[in-house]
Parts: C-alpha cells; sequence; structure tokens
C-alpha cells in the first residue's frame, strides 16, 4: 500500500504541474454549471410570429392582438404575401405564420366556425410541438370571448408537481451534469495517465520497480477519485448557492452513491487503458464509450422512454443511467440509501466488472 | 511548394495507415455515434409511464382513462386504488404521471352543462418534475388530451363548434419526427468531433517526438505546413461526410430536399473550419494531453451546447445568443437543416456561407501565424 | 567573407529572467568541425537553435554562409542541415519512407533523388534494412539515418545538436569517421556535445558555460592555458586526503579528482611535481606516484568552468 501511495502522490504532483489540465478540472464544472443555469432551456418564450392579415377586420385584429399581448410570440412582420411568409419561414425569419382568410370576421358576425391558418416550421420537432400547443392555447381562448360560445370548461384538470414545482431545468440538469464530468475527468485522466506512461516508457521503468500492478494501479487512481469526489461536491454546493438546488436526502447517501459510480468511471478508465497504444486512441476511445453513452443513453438530455426498445436495452450498461436515477432520488427526492438500492447495486455490479476486465488485461502481460 | 505538400501528405497518411487502431476509430466512431444519436436524440416525449387511480370506476372515467390508454405519449404502468400510493410509484421513477380521478367525476359531469360549469368536476394530475423538459410536455398532452375529451363532451351536448379553428400545417417535417432534425445536426457535429480532433494532434504530436524541429529546418513553409496538414484529414473528414449524409437518407429515411453538392460544397467551407480550429489547437499545446484536453473541453463541448444543435438558440438569453455567432458550428448547422428540410439554396443561405468562409478563412491564417516557426 | 560558414555577433537569448545564452560571438570557417563543448544546460542547443531559425534571438545577429539568419531564414534553410539530440524521425515510415519523405521536403526528383538515396543509405549501412520501420532501428542505426536526412541535400553546413546522445561507444566512433568524412568533403560541422573525447577530435573547440562563451580554440590553443600552469598527477591510496592536503599547500593553484588520480594545477613555471611530492612526504601521506601530465582536455573544461564561476561569484 505504501507503494501504491508513493505512485499517487507523484500522479498528484504532477496534476498540479499540469496548469491546463487542472483549470480543465476547475473551468468545466463551472462552466457547466452556469451553461446549464443561465443559457440552455427549452423552455420556449418569444416565438417569431408573422402575420397575413387577408381579412383585416375589427375581429382579425382583435385576434392578432391576442397573440401580440401572449408572452409567447414576437409578431416580427405583418401583413405579408403569401410569397414574403414563405420567404420568412425559409429564412428562419419566422418560426409560425399566422394566417387570417378575407371572410374571417364575417364568419364569427354570423356564429359560424372561422377558420384561421397556421404554418409552423417543423424542422425542430420539439419546438415545434410546443409553438403548436401555444398556438391552440390562444385560439382556444379568444374563442371563449367570441359572441355566444361555451365560457367554461366542462371538465378540468389540476397539474401538481412534484419534487420541481417550478419546472426549472437547472434542477434537471445538475445531477446529469455531475455524471457527465465525474465520467470525464475519471475516465479520460485513468486512461491517459497510463496510456501516457506506456508511450514515455516510463511503464516499463515502475514495472521494474517492487511496486505490484495492483498498488499501480490504486496509485493512479486515487488522485482521480479524490479530485472528481470534490468535484462533484462541489457541483452540488455551487448548484445549491447558485441555483437553488434543493438537497433533500442525506449527504452520506450521495457521498456513497458518487464514490461507487466513480469507482466504476475509474474502471472504465482503466479497461481504456488497456486496450489503447497511444494518448490519441485513449482519448478517442474514452470518448466514444464513456462521455458519449454519458450524454446520450443516460436520459441526461434525452429521456429514455422515448427511444427504441434496443436502445433502452443498451442503455443499462451505461452506469449514468442508474447514477442519475439515484443521484436525482436523493437530492430531489430526498429517498434514503434504501430506497436507490437498486441503482447502487447496477453500479457496483458495473464498477466490479470492469475492475475485473483491466486487472485481467492488466496481468496478462 | 507542390512537391513537399505531396511528401508531407502522403507522409501522413503512411503514418494514419499504420495506426490501425486510429484508423478505425476513425471509420467506427462515427457510424457508431450517428446511429446512437439517431435513434436516442429525441427530445420527443413518448410511452410516459403513468399511474392511474380511478376514483370513480363509472362509464365516463373509463371513457377518459381510455383516451390515455390509447396515446401514443402514455403508457399506463399501473393502476392504484388509493392516491396515496402514488406516492411511491413517483419516487421510485416507476411513473413519470399520477393521474387522480375524483369520486363522483361521471355524476358531476353529467350534471354540468357547458354554459355555466360553476364547479366542475376536477382530475388530478401529478408529475415528477426532476425531468423538468419531459414533465412540462408530458403535463402539455394531458391538457390536450382533456381539452379534446372536453370537446367531445360539449360536441354531445350539441353547444356548437368553438368560435375559431386553427388549420395547422407544418412544414418540412409534418410527422414531426425531432429525428429529421437531428440527424442532418449530427452531420455537423461528427465532422467537428472526429476532424478537429483529428488535427488537434497533428502538429502536437510531431512536438513531442521531436521531428517538428526537423520540419522546420527544411524549406516547408508556414502555409505548406498548414495544407500539408489540412488536405489527409480534409480527405478522411470528406469520407465521414458521404458515409454520414449516406446513412441519414438510405437508414433514417431523413428527406434530403436540397442540392447535395450545395451540401458538400458547405461540408468543404464547413471542413476548412474545424481542420483550422484542430490546427489552431495544436498549435497552442505542448502535449497531445493538453491538445485534446483543450479541444474537447474548452471548443468542442462548448459548441456542442451553444450551437442550437440540441438547445435552440432562440430560447438562450441574449448576451449568450451574440456569443453563439462567433460559433462555426451554428452557421453549419442552419446550412444542413436548411438543405435537408427546407430545400433552400444559396441565395437563402449564403450568410450561412458567407460566415463560415470567414471563421475558416480567419482560424486557419491564426494557425498559420501561431505556427510561426520560431518561438 | 568567404571563408566563413557561421558569424555569431553578440547573440543572447532570455527565457523570462533567465538567460539561457548571453551575448556569444565567434565564427566558424569553412570545411571546419568546430565543436560546442559545455554541460547539459549551458546553452548549446539554444544557440543552434537559433542558428537554426528555429528560434528568435532576444539580440544579437547570426548569419550563414553570409545569409543574415533573422533577414532570411528560408534561405538560411536551404544551406543546412540539422539533426537533434531527440530521435526526429518518424517511427511509423520504414527507413526508405523516411529518406523520401525528407527528400520530398527539400524538392529531390529523378537522377538526384535516386542519387541522394543510395547515398544515405550507403552512409548508414542502411543498405538491406530499407522496409524497416525507423522505430525499430537501434540507435546507432538511427542516428545515422537522421544523419542521412539531414544531408540529403547536400547542405555546406550542417548543425548537429549531440548527435551521440544514447548510442554505444562503438556506434559513436562509427558516427565521428562519418562526421570526419564531411568535412573532408568540405561540409561545415558545427557539433554539440559534452562527451570530451568527441570534442578532442574537433578542429576547434568553443567552451560554453552558464550561457557565454567561456573559451575558444583549437584544443591545443585552449591547453597553452597550463603553459605556466603545469599539472602534476598524484597517485596514493588516500586520494581525497591527498586532495585535501594538496589544496593547503601555497604552491597549487588547485586539484580535482580524475578517477582515482589528483590532478594539481601548479602556480607558475618553475614549480615542479618534485616541490609538490617533498610537501606531501612531509606531510607524512601516502603517495605512489606525483608526475607531470599534459594537459587534457578535461582539464582545460573544468579550468575553464571554474574561472567562469569564480568570476560569476565575484
Amino acid at each position: 500500500m505504501r507503494s501504491a501511495w508513493a505512485v499517487a502522490i507523484k500522479e498528484l504532483r504532477q496534476i498540479r504541474r499540469d496548469r491546463r489540465t487542472l483549470t480543465i478540472l476547475i473551468f468545466v464544472p463551472t462552466f457547466f454549471l452556469f451553461l446549464y443555469g443561465y443559457a440552455l432551456n427549452f423552455d420556449i418564450r418569444h416565438v417569431a410570429m408573422a402575420i397575413e392579415d387577408r381579412d383585416d377586420s375589427s375581429w382579425s385584429r382583435d385576434l392578432i392582438a391576442a397573440f401580440q399581448r401572449s408572452t409567447y410570440f414576437d409578431v416580427v412582420g405583418e401583413t405579408l404575401s403569401d410569397r414574403e411568409a414563405a420567404a420568412a419561414i425559409d429564412r428562419g425569419q419566422a418560426r409560425v405564420v399566422l394566417v387570417v382568410p378575407s371572410g374571417f370576421g364575417r364568419d364569427i358576425d354570423r356564429g359560424e366556425t372561422a377558420d384561421v391558418q397556421v404554418i409552423i416550421d417543423g424542422d425542430n420537432a420539439n419546438t415545434a410541438t410546443t409553438v403548436l400547443g401555444y398556438v391552440t392555447a390562444v385560439l382556444r381562448l379568444s374563442s371563449t370571448t367570441m359572441p355566444g360560445r361555451p365560457v367554461a370548461q366542462m371538465v378540468n384538470v389540476e397539474p401538481r408537481v412534484w419534487y420541481n414545482p417550478e419546472l426549472r431545468s437547472t434542477v434537471f440538469l445538475v445531477p446529469g451534469l455531475i455524471a457527465f464530468i465525474s465520467m470525464i475527468t475519471a475516465v479520460v485522466s485513468t486512461a491517459l495517465s497510463i496510456v501516457r506512461e506506456k508511450e514515455r516508457g516510463t511503464m516499463e521503468q515502475i514495472r521494474m520497480a517492487p511496486v505490484s500492478t495492483l498498488s499501480f494501479v490504486a496509485g493512479k487512481a486515487l488522485p482521480y477519485l479524490v479530485l472528481s469526489f470534490f468535484g462533484a461536491m462541489a457541483i452540488i454546493v455551487a448548484a445549491m448557492i447558485f441555483f437553488d438546488l434543493p438537497m433533500r436526502g442525506s449527504w452520506l447517501a450521495l457521498s456513497a452513491i458518487v464514490i461507487v459510480f466513480l469507482i466504476g468511471a475509474l474502471g472504465t478508465g482503466l479497461v481504456v487503458s488497456t486496450i489503447a497504444d497511444t494518448q490519441q486512441v485513449a482519448f478517442q476511445a474514452a470518448a466514444l464509450i464513456a462521455m458519449l453513452p454519458t450524454l446520450i443513453l443516460s436520459g441526461f438530455i434525452f429521456p429514455l422512454a422515448s427511444m427504441p426498445i434496443v436502445l433502452q436495452y443498451i442503455s443499462a450498461i451505461v452506469p449514468a443511467r442508474y447514477f442519475l436515477v439515484a443521484l436525482r432520488g436523493i437530492v430531489l427526492k430526498g429517498l434514503d440509501l434504501t430506497a436507490v438500492w437498486p441503482s447502487i447495486g447496477a453500479l457496483a455490479i458495473y464498477a466490479v466488472a470492469v475492475l475485473g476486465v483491466s486487472a485481467v488485461r492488466l496481468g496478462r502481460r | 511548394m507542390r512537391r513537399r505538400i505531396r511528401a508531407l501528405i502522403w507522409k501522413e497518411f503512411i503514418e494514419l495507415r499504420r495506426s490501425p487502431q486510429l484508423l478505425r476509430l476513425v471509420i467506427v466512431a462515427p457510424i457508431l455515434q450517428l446511429t446512437m444519436l439517431g435513434y436516442a436524440a429525441t427530445t420527443d416525449v413518448r410511452h410516459v409511464p403513468l399511474v392511474v387511480v380511478d376514483g370513480d370506476r363509472s362509464p365516463r372515467s373509463r371513457q377518459l382513462i381510455e383516451r390515455f390508454a390509447s396515446s401514443p405519449y402514455f403508457d399506463i404502468v399501473k393502476e392504484e386504488s388509493r392516491p396515496s400510493a402514488v406516492e411511491a410509484d413517483l419516487a421510485t421513477g416507476g411513473a413519470w404521471l399520477a393521474m387522480i380521478v375524483p369520486a363522483g367525476f361521471g355524476r358531476d359531469i353529467e350534471r354540468a352543462t357547458p354554459a355555466i360549469a360553476a364547479s366542475p368536476p376536477t382530475i388530478q394530475v401529478i408529475a415528477d418534475g426532476t425531468d423538468a423538459n419531459s414533465s412540462g410536455v408530458a403535463l402539455a398532452y394531458v391538457q390536450g388530451l382533456v381539452g379534446e375529451f372536453n370537446t367531445s363532451l360539449a360536441e354531445e351536448r350539441g353547444a356548437g363548434t368553438p368560435a375559431l379553428e386553427g388549420r395547422v400545417r407544418i412544414w418540412f417535417n409534418p410527422d414531426l419526427e425531432s429525428r429529421n432534425f437531428m440527424v442532418p445536426g449530427v452531420l455537423a457535429v461528427l465532422l467537428l468531433i472526429v476532424t478537429a480532433n483529428l488535427t488537434s494532434m497533428a502538429i502536437v504530436r510531431e512536438r513531442e517526438i521531436g521531428t517538428l524541429d526537423q520540419l522546420n529546418v527544411t524549406p516547408l513553409g508556414r502555409w505548406e505546413m498548414i495544407l500539408g496538414k489540412l488536405l489527409p484529414y480534409a480527405l478522411v473528414g470528406f469520407v465521414d461526410v458521404l458515409l454520414v449524409i449516406a446513412v441519414a437518407v438510405f437508414w433514417f429515411a431523413v428527406p434530403l430536399r436540397g442540392s447535395v453538392l450545395l451540401l458538400l460544397a458547405a461540408s468543404l467551407v464547413y471542413l476548412l473550419c474545424t481542420l483550422g480550429l484542430g490546427l489552431f489547437v495544436s498549435t497552442i499545446s505542448s502535449t497531445q494531453q493538453q491538445a485534446m484536453m483543450t479541444a474537447t473541453f474548452f471548443i468542442l463541448i462548448p459548441m456542442l451546447y451553444l450551437s442550437g444543435f440540441i438547445f435552440p438558440i432562440e430560447n438562450m438569453p441574449h448576451v449568450i445568443q451574440y456569443v453563439t455567432t462567433l460559433i462555426p458550428l451554428r452557421y453549419f448547422l442552419v446550412i444542413v437543416r436548411g438543405i435537408f428540410l427546407k430545400g433552400v439554396g444559396l441565395s437563402i443561405l449564403w450568410p450561412q456561407f458567407a460566415a463560415m468562409g470567414a471563421w475558416g478563412v480567419a482560424i486557419l491564417a491564426l494557425a498559420a501565424f501561431r505556427s510561426h516557426k520560431r518561438a | 567573407m568567404p571563408d566563413v560558414a557561421i558569424h555569431v555577433d553578440k547573440l543572447s537569448r532570455r527565457f523570462g529572467t533567465f538567460v539561457a545564452v548571453d551575448n556569444v560571438s565567434f565564427d566558424v570557417r569553412r570545411g571546419e568541425v568546430f565543436g560546442f563543448l559545455g554541460s547539459n544546460g549551458a546553452g548549446k542547443s539554444t544557440t543552434i537553435r537559433m542558428l537554426c531559425g528555429l528560434l528568435t534571438p532576444t539580440s544579437g545577429r547570426a548569419s550563414i554562409d553570409g545569409i543574415d539568419v533573422g533577414d532570411d531564414p528560408e534561405g538560411v534553410k536551404r544551406r543546412i542541415g540539422y539533426m537533434s539530440q531527440r530521435f526526429s524521425l518518424y517511427g511509423l515510415l520504414t527507413v526508405d519512407q523516411n529518406i523520401r519523405f525528407y527528400a520530398g521536403l527539400y524538392g529531390l526528383e529523378g537522377g538526384r533523388l535516386d542519387a541522394r538515396r543510395r547515398f544515405v543509405l550507403e552512409m548508414g549501412g542502411l543498405r538491406g534494412k530499407e522496409n524497416v520501420l525507423a522505430g525499430d532501428l537501434a540507435g546507432g542505426w538511427r542516428q545515422r539515418l537522421a544523419l542521412g536526412c539531414a544531408m540529403m541535400h547536400e547542405p555546406p553546413i550542417v548543425f548537429l545538436d549531440e548527435p551521440t546522445g544514447g548510442v554505444d561507444p562503438v556506434s559513436r566512433r562509427e558516427f565521428w569517421r562519418l562526421i570526419d568524412g564531411l568535412a573532408r568533403n568540405g561540409t561545415t560541422v558545427l557539433v554539440t556535445t559534452h562527451y570530451l573525447d568527441e570534442a578532442e577530435r574537433c578542429d576547434r573547440v568553443a567552451i560554453i558555460h552558464g550561457g557565454r562563451l567561456a573559451a575558444i580554440g583549437t584544443t591545443a590553443e585552449l591547453k597553452r592555458t597550463f603553459d605556466d600552469r603545469p599539472i602534476v598527477e598524484v597517485r596514493g591510496p588516500d586520494p581525497v586526503a591527498l586532495m585535501a592536503k594538496l589544496d593547503t599547500l601555497p604552491i597549487v593553484e588547485k586539484t580535482s579528482l580524475f578517477g582515482t588520480a589528483v590532478h594539481a594545477v601548479l602556480r607558475g613555471r618553475d614549480v615542479s611535481g618534485e616541490d609538490v611530492a617533498r610537501a606531501l612526504a612531509d606531510a607524512s601521506l601516502a603517495v605512489s606516484s606525483v608526475s607531470a601530465v599534459a594537459p587534457s582536455l578535461e582539464d582545460v573544461f573544468l579550468d575553464v568552468v571554474d574561472r567562469v564561476e569564480s568570476r560569476g561569484a565575484a
């Protein structure tokens, strides 16, 4: 164990010297946190709307005013021709075009259903769906102000949101962020630090020294475990301070789950290092097997339930998936360890598996 | 001059060929990433696991629940008998949404009239807000389904048709498949990842081995070095472009409405940017590890997030929106999506082409300047 | 100035506050093998890198073959070959591919390419190894291939930066035979080394220490500093004790350890070994032999370093 310690100290010294890596370890979490906190969200406001008013009656102006009043739409152009409306969408200047046909006001005065045409740029399906919802809502609302129409809903919905009542993206993204950053720092740093020694030939040197493979690996991994652990905790604390992230569960449970996850991540880095011969390959491989699945197949950004079944099965071997469930459970729902045991179990199995694989591969040489 | 560049290109190819692991990654990674992203990168919310508590057990309540059961957006995973039971379902993540139909629901509906619904029957919907985006979308679906239910009730009573009817046409992507939006975007992102990463190593690797000095004492000029390093990877990138376009069109059946030639031309201009970026990183790094870390964390990931690839730029704060104008990926995304989905041409996309071209030339000049042979 | 191949005038280079090369001036004549002797970090590589145009001087000028390095670095590059202490070949390319690559960079084609390729293979004794990966070559072969690649375009001047670092003695000797061969054909060679036996083989030697040019001349000229300071070699069972005693003698200027022997530099032409032997006998120290020796380059080097350091201390 003392030799593992020696390797760990050496590694820490190297990390401290390498200013840029250190900057990255600090910059990346901060950057992401603020990015998620301020910049990134799916909340859609200020949808650019172009209007083609062929009726120009008081009713049509009322309807347009209703759209203008809503906080969802910004009217960017009025009374356009067909061609101009199409061009506005092509250029991306407008996301939606509202066409009020002539005879609109007349239909309303007669008590008939008046049609309006709505053209939505569907390129981003997610945005388009939301925009469609907004348009429908504004139309429905305006509808009740028209003469001789039903005033109320027969059935009401009373929505309630638990754990995150304002549906703030930050609260949901922070746990994902921790998973992502820990995965990157742990996998990439471990893999690179070992492959670098291979490349430079210092690996031979260390192998000649009376250090067992186990202590070598432990020594390599320890500093990154510590760094990643504090990194993860720092993100949580910063999110609590800056973005009112609630911490409803116990810190002990949180630490436990973070450590189990990190061990798995470090193990993944080890496996990569046993496969790759050069840093370049190690990095690419780490990106492929660690970063990408964590980003895509963990439920971090894209909901797992919407994915094809095959991918859902594949996501079963992505540790971040379990980590996210457990983390959100502990931080947002206040669950204790017994409630998240299936996730912890899965993470533990993963950790044992990758450590086993890397031990076998390291021992073979 | 041409001979010197040719010698450099030839050398780069031999090195690439002798690195089978790397070569495999260059070919396999994009395909794997594309398939993964193509299938997984959907922000559509479907199959939301729903737990239902039917406190009424009347024909009306079954009618409502049936609407949810037959909707593609919801999967009813469980029926609980008591409202208090849903708590555990939401806590463990077994369900994202709980719907509670109160007792007396059917009776209240029969009593109410559309004109004066003083105390309409109310169903309670509880969402797990931890995944804010999905929950928000799912709640909107609930409103929609209940709205339809309302309309059908009103029609049943002969309340007449609504005053306004929106005739909605969705252009470019009528089925609202988010894949059609994401897959062309993946082309842009993959190119950035593969080429910028590869070239970011190109010069720094030689610096680490010590061959850079050797190159620098030969008559090889700055621009010759940049070109010689750029062209092989441009070729690799271009192969990736063809590969990704083929998979997008033939496998994912994403409509390619615009001109393929224009798309390829745009890819070339874009490659200029990504390769230039990689080379620039290479010139400011002293070790390969630094180069990779810099490329990934300071460039790739911020660009990925701020380009509009996943998160729409129009939703970002204004300051950040200005920042995004510095990102070439942003322009290429507009171009690829424009060509793929909207079928638009140069007459509309020229500002993006111009911005990208200017960016590419600028970064290459910067790289050439930084690679100035003397420290 | 057709006779001067390399002209260096008050060249300096600072890295931050550290002065790596301090006001160095010298000339190298055409066809000369010019040795740059100094310990690690003395400023040898920095100087060479400035002469090749790899590093911009903080101040001072240098010209190669009459061309100013600052004004026309590209013109300089056509006239020089450079081989560095670090392995500067592409390990993933074969011997032949490395040769062809460098030939391509220098724009060689057709008959000239074939001739130079043959020359490099011949010179390095690399015949039959054309298709071996450069990364798989043993140290000596690599060094000769690297030299060959640096000589690809038949430059009149070559810079060799510690070319024999990490190479076995036999390969070193062969390598120096190559250097002599180049010089015979009129090539000017500037070679840095910290091996004194290599420096002895140079026509002229510059000793650089702490970034400063401490001495310059043929080895014979350098040794002349000992003309009025004879050196005696003292052997005995306890060299450390001998040295301690010698240092206290007024006739001894300074001492240094040479293996198991002690070299003592004496003050003045008229002092001799007998005086030393007598003094040691008076101190009843066991002495097996005291003999006058001709100064070696090592004596010169240590002497120069001593002087630079005492000057620095003063």
